[in-house]
């Protein structure tokens, strides 16, 4: 398990060193100079040389990657070209906003999502079945910006029962906190619902079908000892794969949704280093994302070795 | 009585200037009405009381530059507005975008305003006065002022904020604004509270360049060094109490401020980046106020009985610029041709639901007085259209490339133009481009914006058409994207430029509104409404075209 967990490391360190390469400069070949992109397009050219060299941005493109990276390594994430701010100051709350929805959306999206997959498979081929498959399907296929503007719409408009931002004013408890995430939160569970449920149906049918599932049911134990004990455990593997996967999209992917809901996710926070051209936030932002995304697979495929014993026991062996 | 309000006005007549008198004289023989009065005085310095005498009553009629009016707000509470989201630091001599200018102008002041009719109006000045021709320009500065951090405001503060501002290696925001009028240096506090300005060249208009028009010319202290955003240091009505970045800032009210308390207790602006949010966001009651809206992107709100939207006339606009030295627009007539071909009143009513002003090809808004109202409205004419491209030898059809940017309603105006153009025979591709690669680095040779064969550019609303006239039109013109080089042009906007009286201004007017109809290197389609929107428990707020808002005189009605 070590060796497992140190080859991960390893590959995992590489993969960082690549994303910053790839990302610093895939950035330089945005449009657009840096300082006129703070000044604006109608600011002199003057004042746009002087921020410019202020910024550092004058310097060659090799010279500020050995910048960035040398922080990085000392700590220091860098200073925004856009808001002089700490990056840092940036990323981190950000991050953790993003973090308070995504675990919202997980504690209703994964216990919903397994048990409405695991039900459909238990109902294969009923109407209980093509319910959660069709309406879990559907639900997803239609965009997360839709769902939110519909669910504002209805709840916050219509029926106000909720907000229409997912930002709670300053000095808000943590149930206010909550109620402000639900919309946005929702949004993520229709989404992700018809993805996890299908997965889960999936692993389910395919568990029942297994030769151990007959076994277990000729031997006399009762039917929900089996699947509790056999089918679930077994059923569960893929699904974990999947949840693990979306950690990386709900952490930096749901700029449409924090744009309607007006939420300053992590997400946004980089859409906007990206347009304005804020290299320092957009190369640690999608660094530090990558970073999440790499400890989340790391953390499944630790879940997953320690639910299946065969890649258990081939990782020690 | 009559008597002695004659002898008032001669009183008043002897101590004002020859401009000032003829402006009186206008005025008496009808040539321009009370507002224009009122607001051409405020240019000259003239304060509002003596306005109110010399056109023969006590007061101006304040009324008539009102907004209407709503029930008045009672003290307390906290006020939510929300803004766009400032897209770069908030640093007074660099902001450069309206949520910057929105937060800004909570705490900072200038030392003039310029209100939603361009009435100016004395803030850190309590008035201001020409020379002879306009070249030197005195301000008095309001005495009894402090900074939030109770340092008392001096004229030394002033001068060292326009120094600053007119420096070239600072770099500031402002310096496209002083360009050819103020240089670093020539402002000098001649005493504690006089300040003067020696011009680069006489200017009519310099009160406005010193105003609430210019974004960054917020007075900040003599020793001010950057780091505003820690401290939000200014002279007005509010104290920040907290900022978050990205989100939204909280202000009290400032109990050493100089004029009148604020109405409400505490407000809040929430920064949105994204128009759709903000709309649901005064829809869903998360805020009381929206600086601003556009159509494009707020058309629910103009409908909605629970939100009270107030419009003003402004001079922003979207300029089509046709290279006037490359194929097929270097030829005038392909270039009439074009303009007859638009659809001006579709625009406005499909684009922009009525909420503009027509534009007629030049930068004269119909919201500035120097604009010559009676120059014929150029209207679509596809007939005519027709015969110029045909005496231009192109009757077998005109093709060129259309190239804007993904900015509110231009990708839209670009199909409508591609489409109205089509019905004489010229075949416009379009081009959408992101904004950063439009303006690429706002340099000829390097910007699709300045290098296009045809474009379309966004541009704010001003308080005078200097700039609109000067920097995308003259000859060298830093964002004359049309190439237009015409020195008759260039001589008359010198002559509107320096000229200090309504009269000469007009008649420069004129003869530059008929120039740039027969040459038409560029399109004014439209001058579109400035939008505010309020919930119906809310009065008082004040916005501006600029994108100003004031809320010290907001609050919630009972």
């Amino acid at each position: 398990m070590t060796r497992f967990i140190a080859k991960r490391l390893g590959l995992g360190l590489i993969t960082l060193w690549l994303l910053s390469v790839l990302v610093f400069f895939g950035s330089q070949v945005l449009p657009g100079d840096v300082a006129r992109r703070v000044l604006g397009p109608f600011a002199t050219q003057s004042a746009v040389n002087s921020l410019n060299h202020q910024l550092g941005t004058d310097k060659s493109v090799f010279v500020q990657y050995a910048n960035w990276i040398s922080g990085i390594f000392h700590g220091n994430l860098g200073t925004s070209v856009a808001t002089r701010s700490s990056v840092s100051s940036i990323v981190f709350p950000a991050l953790w906003h993003s973090a308070k929805l995504a675990i919202l959306a997980f504690i209703i999206v994964v216990p919903f999502g397994i048990i409405g997959g695991v039900f459909a498979a238990l109902k294969e081929g009923r109407f209980q079945d093509r319910l959660i498959s069709v309406g879990g399907l559907s639900a997803t296929t239609v965009p997360e910006f839709v769902w939110a503007v519909a669910l504002i719409l209805l709840f916050a408009l219509l029926i106000p029962i909720l907000p229409s931002t997912a930002t709670p004013p300053p000095g808000s408890g943590f149930l206010t906190s909550v109620k402000f995430l639900i919309l946005p939160a929702l949004c993520l569970v229709f989404v992700l619902f018809g993805y996890i449920a299908r997965m889960a149906r999936a692993g389910t049918i395919e568990a029942l079908d297994a030769d151990y599932t007959r076994t277990a049911v000729i031997k006399g134990l009762p039917y929900s000892t089996v699947v509790r004990r056999h089918v679930l455990r077994n059923a569960l593997l893929p699904t974990i794969a999947v949840v693990a996967t979306q950690a990386g999209y709900l952490i930096g992917g749901l700029v449409a949704i924090e744009l309607v809901f007006n939420y300053q996710g992590i997400g946004q926070v980089l859409y906007r280093a990206a347009s304005q051209k804020d290299f320092p936030v957009l190369q640690s932002g999608v660094l530090i994302v990558g970073v999440v995304y790499l400890v989340a697979t790391l953390l499944a495929d630790l879940a997953y070795s320690l639910l299946n014993p065969r890649l258990r026991f081939e990782s020690s062996a | 009585m009559m008597d002695e309000r004659h002898a008032q006005v001669d009183a008043i007549r002897r101590r004002i200037g020859e401009v000032e008198n003829d402006l009186v004289d206008a005025h008496a023989a009808g040539q321009i009405d009370r507002r224009e009065f009122v607001r051409r005085g405020t240019v000259l310095g003239l304060s509002l009381s003596t306005l109110g005498v010399l056109a023969g009553c006590a007061q101006p009629n304040v009324a008539q530059v009102s907004p209407p009016q709503t029930k008045p707000p009672q003290p307390g509470g906290t006020i939510r507005a929300g803004i766009v989201a400032p897209a770069a630091a908030l640093d007074p001599v660099m902001i450069s975008d309206e949520g910057g200018l929105a937060v800004l102008g909570q705490t900072g002041q200038y030392l003039v305003w310029s209100d939603k009719y361009l009435n100016l109006r004395p803030v850190i000045a309590e008035s201001w006065a020409h020379d002879h021709n306009g070249g030197v320009w005195t301000f008095k500065i309001r005495q009894g002022v402090h900074f939030s951090d109770g340092t008392p405001l001096t004229a030394e503060d002033v001068a060292a904020t326009f120094n600053r501002l007119a420096d070239p290696v600072v770099g500031s925001n402002a310096l496209s604004n002083f360009a050819g009028v103020l240089s670093k240096g020539n402002t000098k506090a001649t005493d504690p509270y006089t300040v003067q300005f020696t011009l680069d060249a006489p200017n009519g208009n310099f009160p406005y360049l010193v105003s609430s028009d210019n974004y960054n010319a917020v007075i900040l202290p003599k020793d001010y060094h950057g780091g505003w955003d820690k401290t939000f240091i200014g002279t007005g009505p509010w104290k920040m109490q907290s900022f978050t970045p990205e989100q939204g800032v909280t202000y009290t009210r400032n109990a050493q401020y100089w004029g009148p308390k604020t109405v409400a207790d505490r407000m809040q602006l929430t920064f949105y980046p994204e128009e759709q949010a903000q709309t649901l966001g005064i829809q869903g009651n998360q805020v009381d106020i929206l600086a601003h809206y556009s159509v494009s992107g707020g058309r629910a709100l103009i409908t909605d009985p629970t939100i009270r939207t107030t419009q003003y006339r402004s001079s922003s606009h979207r300029q089509i610029h046709m290279r006037t030295d490359k194929e097929p627009f270097n030829d005038k007539r392909v270039r009439q041709a074009v303009g007859l071909l638009l659809d001006r009143r579709g625009m406005v009513e499909g684009l922009l639901a009525t909420k503009s002003d027509y534009g007629n090809d030049s930068p004269f808004a119909p919201v500035f007085r120097s604009t010559d109202p009676s120059v014929p409205q150029r209207q679509q004419n596809v007939a005519q259209a027709k015969q110029l491209l045909e005496a231009a030898g192109r009757s077998s059809g005109v093709r060129a490339q259309l190239t804007t940017l993904t900015h509110f309603e231009l990708p839209d105006l670009a199909q409508v133009v591609q489409n109205d153009v089509s019905d004489g025979g010229i075949s416009l591709s379009i081009s959408i481009l992101d904004p950063g690669t439009y303006y690429g680095s706002s340099k000829f040779g390097t910007s699709p914006w300045l290098d296009s064969t045809m474009g379309i550019t966004d541009y704010g609303h001003r308080g005078v058409p200097n700039l609109l006239l000067t920097a995308p039109l003259t000859s060298k013109g830093p964002w004359n994207a049309a190439h237009f080089k015409n020195p008759a042009y260039d001589k008359l906007v010198a002559q509107y430029v320096a000229a200090l009286d309504l009269g000469a201004q007009r008649t420069a007017a004129r003869k530059i509104q008929l120039l740039l109809l027969d040459e038409t290197p560029v399109m004014f389609p439209y001058y579109y409404y400035f939008l505010t929107a309020a919930r119906l428990n809310v009065s008082g707020e004040e916005t501006t075209a600029m994108g100003h808002i004031d809320l010290s005189r907001a609050g919630f009605v009972a």
